[in-house]
C-alpha cells in the first residue's frame, strides 16, 4: 500500500520489541506483512503475535542515524568544505515508569546483562488507519532503576541499534 | 549469477542491502522482468528494487547499442 500523504498529527508514536530475540535480516526490516506487522500490536495497526508494547515509556526518543562530517579547507578559499564520513546508528535512551512485572521491561533488563541480544525493535506511528513503521536491530547496553523518593521510580535503558539493520515499512 | 540466488543473498544478510547489492552481478533486463512479477510489500520486492537500483535496464540498453 502506498505510504499515507499526511502530516502525523503529533506523531503518534508507540514502541514495540520482539519477544523472541529472532532479529529479522535487513531485507525483512523493510516488509509489513507478516514480518513487521507481527511485532506491532493490534492497537498500533499490527497484529502482535510476536511482539510486546514498550507500553510504560515516557516517550519514544529521536531515532535515526548521528552526524559525521571532516571538514577540509583550501588555502584562499573563503569557506571550507564538510564531507559526511561514516556515521553511527542514534543510540536511544529511554526512560520508563518501573513495574518490576513488566514483561517488555524484564526482556529488556535481561538482555542489558547480556550485552550480546540481538532483538528487532519497532517505533510505529499509526493515526487510527495506517501504521508508518521504523523497525531495527539493536542491542540494549543500559539498565538504570532511578528510584527517587519524591517521584515514581523509572527504569532508564538503551539502546543501540546494530549499523545498517533498519528498514522503514507501512501498512 | 542468478536473480533468484541475488534475491537469496540480500533476504539473508544483515549488512548494507547497498552495500551487498552493489558486488552482485545481475543482468539488469532479469531484473526489471522479476521486479515486474514481485508483489509489492514483500522481501523479495525488497531486494529486487535494491538490485535494480544497481543494474538499471537503460545502462544495459546504451552497452548494447555501443556493441
Amino acid at each position: 500500500m502506498a505510504l499515507p500523504s499526511k502530516v502525523l498529527p503529533g506523531f503518534v508514536a508507540s514502541m514495540w520489541m520482539q519477544t523472541t530475540a529472532s532479529p529479522f535480516t535487513t531485507a525483512n526490516l523493510a516488509v509489513w506483512t507478516a514480518q513487521v506487522a507481527t511485532i506491532v500490536g493490534t492497537s498500533a495497526g499490527g497484529t502482535g503475535a510476536a511482539g510486546t508494547a514498550l507500553a510504560t515509556i515516557e516517550a519514544v526518543p529521536a531515532f535515526g542515524q548521528d552526524d559525521a562530517v571532516a571538514n577540509f579547507s583550501v588555502a584562499g578559499s573563503r569557506q571550507s568544505d564538510k564531507i559526511p564520513t561514516q556515521s553511527a546508528p542514534t543510540s536511544m535512551t529511554i526512560t520508563a515508569a518501573w513495574n518490576p512485572s513488566d514483561a517488555g521491561l524484564l526482556l529488556i533488563r535481561a538482555d542489558a546483562y547480556s550485552g550480546l541480544v540481538d532483538r528487532t525493535y519497532v517505533v510505529a506511528a499509526y493515526d487510527g488507519t495506517n501504521t508508518v513503521a521504523y523497525a531495527f536491530n539493536g542491542r540494549v547496553g543500559q539498565f538504570q532503576i532511578d528510584a527517587q523518593p519524591g517521584a515514581e521510580a523509572k527504569a532508564v535503558f538503551t539502546i543501540h541499534p546494530r549499523g545498517n539493520q533498519y528498514g522503514w515499512s507501512n501498512s | 549469477m542468478k536473480v533468484a540466488d541475488a534475491v537469496e543473498v540480500l533476504a539473508t544478510t544483515y549488512l548494507s542491502l547497498d552495500a551487498v547489492a552493489q558486488g552482485l552481478e545481475v543482468k539488469a533486463s532479469e531484473v526489471a522482468t522479476a521486479l515486474a512479477k514481485a508483489k509489492l510489500d514483500t522481501t523479495e520486492f525488497v531486494c529486487l528494487t535494491i538490485l535494480a537500483k544497481y543494474n538499471p535496464v537503460a545502462q544495459t540498453i546504451e552497452q548494447l547499442t555501443e556493441e
